[in-house]
């Protein structure tokens, strides 16, 4: 049934003017997963949730998102997606009152009681200004717009960009409790990496406009090693699994791999990696630009 | 009642730190026979982390026998426990003495016998790249 | 959908309102001075074309009164656009700040946003209109009697042209804040467009709209009866024909040193005529509803296209 697919892309892209800012991108992400999508600025993370809920058309390729498409089928679809824009924006002159009755009088499947319960939760006045509220605060009023209407899909752009710690965990821990109760699927874009392992279970890396990986994180935890050695070079290696990347030192060599089953080779060292190292890895950080020289003596004794 | 923590920035699935956890709570006897694990919500509530995870970890322990679900009730540390006797985890850590100062006395030192001791009990994640 | 643009338009509608109150300070206490002068001198029985001394006495003071008062008032005919361009804000401001990407995403559609909003912005911007050409023809009301609603000064806060001046400044900045997603430029735009526009049909256009009426009478005698009250874009003396003539020029002669002039040649060529092309004040609502519709269609393409350009632009 389509409907277990939350977000499918197909070979989508976005153009504007010169520039591809989303290029080729397929993936499909299951309803009930929590999504991230990572990847520099610029890397395209903004356009792909903008296709998805409809602010923008494709140029290219296709995107259904619940089995529907976000451009013909906006008045079904609308209320059943929640978004929150980059920035959290929301109306700076409105009383908190009279956001949520923005929310009540443009979604017909509002749940006003769930909205106050929340505010009330945050312990937050009604009548006070959204102007007058801290960056975390305002994130929090933008995030419960987007869930009074009792959403199935939640999608975020950098939503704890401009968060201090606590509040950033505040707000994930919101997102973590509707995920819980209400089988809410969850993307959200995100530069920062470290909060991510733990609240999410679907990784997308995009970088250049393009997905450079797209699993689930388990399996990406599992399958990807740091394979360190005696200098050497990757040939052997690179044969049966795929070198994300390679980088030399002195005397040692590194792999980042991705297993294609299990790595038999006595010469290197196998240790497992967390999620930011293989990002940066795919993210093209940390390589070897060329293999350093060799130094004489060992050039010699070979 | 266990308290879970997490390590963010490890090479082992989330999920599998919670196993690894509970497995440990019981060995230890932290975890009884008959007592409950945390609701999904309330570890979700305080570790911030997705319910999924949660959910995947205690199928995991259902899985390996340690835990079972009532529906409507929570999860609970089976009454039957598949435990190593006691007398195998003597004579398992007698062994493990003998070799350890067999190790010490060819001259390595702690961080080797450590390194080498890891290198051979690898986590599951591993070997199951296999 | 209402009670939200409703919201989002709240403090420019209450600038409106204290704009039209301002009006009304203005004008209340000074037309009900002016109307009552009027009825006080007995100005009503005046009205006809007899030249009666003391009316025409009555008349001059009246006017040398309220003439410099009439012509400050002249300067609110910028008030519509002003209007027309701050209910343009609400709209262009929430492109500006990105806060359309907020109700975007809600359960509504992209149109009903969009009509709902610029549907608000012109109901307002009638009604305001409306306030406004009901304030100003009221208190001119004993000028109109005495001169008429012709000239340009008077025509342009009669009748029906305000509705379309405020229309067309709300289009002129919402065009312009629908392109650049800026409220600036848009009410730079906005001003130097309504200015321009106005001062192009004032000047220009207006005299082009209806072939005016061309006459030529004897000096010496009456004018036509469409004359009087008539907006009058040219006057001259004139030969017989209508031929425009310096009055003494052609008949000056010189003997010596000693300029002379030919009684007689003036007598025939000259001074004899007056020639006018004018818009008789029956046309009034003519050239009311030609120039309704030169700005008004204007306006609605300016409107329509932010409306099409907001909906189809990506986010």
């Amino acid at each position: 049934m389509s409907e277990s697919i939350a977000l499918e892309a197909d070979g989508l892209g976005k153009r504007y003017g010169a520039n591809w800012a989303l290029r080729d991108c397929t993936l499909e992400l299951p309803a009930g997963s929590v999504t991230a999508l990572v990847g520099p600025n610029g890397a395209g993370k903004t356009t792909l949730l903008q296709l998805a809920c409809g602010l923008s058309s494709p140029t290219a390729g296709t995107v259904r998102v619940l089995g529907l498409s976000p451009q013909e089928d906006a008045h079904a679809l609308l209320p059943r997606v929640g978004f929150v824009a980059q920035e959290h924006p929301l109306h700076r002159s409105f009383t908190i009152r009279e956001t949520l009755k923005l929310g009540r009088k443009l979604n017909p499947g509002w749940d006003d009681a769930y909205a106050r319960e929340r505010i009330e939760r945050l312990g937050l006045p009604l009548g006070k200004r959204i102007a007058k509220l801290s960056g975390g605060q305002q994130a929090q009023v933008a995030l419960t717009l987007a869930l009074a209407k009792r959403p199935e899909l939640l999608l975020l752009d950098e939503p704890v960009a401009s968060l201090d710690p606590v509040a950033r965990r505040e707000f994930l821990n919101t997102i973590m409790e509707a995920v819980s109760e209400d089988g809410v699927t969850v993307v959200l874009s995100s530069h920062i990496i470290a909060d991510l392992q733990r609240v999410c279970d679907q990784l997308v890396i995009l970088s250049g406009g393009r997905a450079e990986l797209v699993g689930s994180i388990d399996d990406i935890l599992a399958s990807h090693r740091l394979l360190t050695g005696a200098r050497g070079d990757a040939e052997e290696v690179a044969r049966v699994h795929a070198v994300i990347r390679e980088s030399h030192t002195g005397r040692q060599t590194s792999l980042l791999v991705r297993a294609n089953g299990h790595v038999y080779d006595s010469r290197w060292e196998l240790h497992e990696i967390d999620l930011e190292e293989i990002v940066l890895a795919y993210l093209g950080y940390g390589r070897s630009a060329e293999p350093a020289p060799v130094p004489i003596e060992e050039a010699a004794s070979r | 009642m266990i308290a879970f923590h997490l390590e963010a920035r490890s090479g082992v699935p989330t999920y599998l730190q919670l196993v690894q956890q509970v497995r440990q709570a019981i060995r230890l006897g932290v975890l009884r026979p008959g007592d409950q694990l945390p609701t999904v919500k309330e570890v979700v509530g305080s570790l911030t982390i997705n319910p999924n995870t949660v959910l995947k970890a205690y199928r995991e322990l259902d899985r390996e026998g340690l835990v079972e679900g009532r529906r409507g009730i929570g999860t609970f540390v089976s009454d039957e426990l598949p435990t190593t006797p006691p007398d195998g985890v003597r004579e398992l850590r007698a062994g493990l003495q003998r070799w350890i100062d067999r190790a010490r006395a060819s001259g390595l030192d702690d961080e080797s016998i450590e390194a080498l001791f890891a290198d051979a009990v690898r986590p599951p994640a591993v070997s199951r790249v296999a | 959908m209402t009670w939200v643009a409703w919201r989002q338009q709240r403090t420019e509608t209450l600038i409106t309102v204290g704009i039209l109150a301002l009006l009304a300070a203005l004008l209340l206490p000074t037309g009900l001075d002016m109307a009552s002068t009027y009825h006080r001198n007995g100005l009503a029985a005046c009205l006809g074309p007899s030249a009666s001394l003391s009316c025409r006495q009555a008349i001059d003071d009246f006017g040398a009164r309220f003439d410099s008062l009439n012509s400050l008032i002249a300067w609110f005919t910028l008030v519509p656009g002003l209007i027309g361009i701050l209910l343009a804000a609400p709209f262009v401001l929430q492109l500006e700040h990105g806060t359309y990407r907020l109700d975007w995403t809600q359960s509504i559609t992209r149109r009903r946003w969009i009509s709902g909003k610029l549907g608000l912005a012109i109901v307002v911007g009638l009604a305001a209109s409306l306030l406004f050409t009901l304030l100003t023809t009221w208190w001119r009301t004993p000028l109109v009697h005495l001169e008429g609603r012709m000239d340009a000064s008077v025509f342009d806060s009669e009748g029906t042209v305000v509705f379309a001046y405020t229309l067309f400044g709300l289009g002129l900045a919402l065009a312009a804040g629908a392109v650049w997603r800026r409220a600036v430029p848009a009410l730079i735009v906005g001003f130097t467009g309504y200015f321009a526009g106005r001062v192009f049909v004032d000047t220009w256009l207006r005299q082009r709209f209806i072939a005016p009426v061309r006459a030529t009478w004897s000096a010496s005698g009456p004018s036509p009866a469409n004359y009087r009250h008539a907006w009058v874009i040219s006057e001259y003396r004139s030969d017989k024909v209508g031929h425009p003539i310096a009055p003494l020029g052609a008949c000056t002669g010189s003997t010596g040193a000693k300029r002379i002039i030919d009684p007689s040649c003036i007598m025939e060529k000259g001074t004899g005529y007056m020639h006018a092309v004018y818009e008789p004040a029956s046309r009034f609502w003519a050239l009311q509803g030609i120039e309704t519709a030169v700005f008004g269609s204007v306006a609605l393409a300016l409107i329509l296209f932010a409306a099409v350009w907001t909906n189809r632009r990506a986010a």
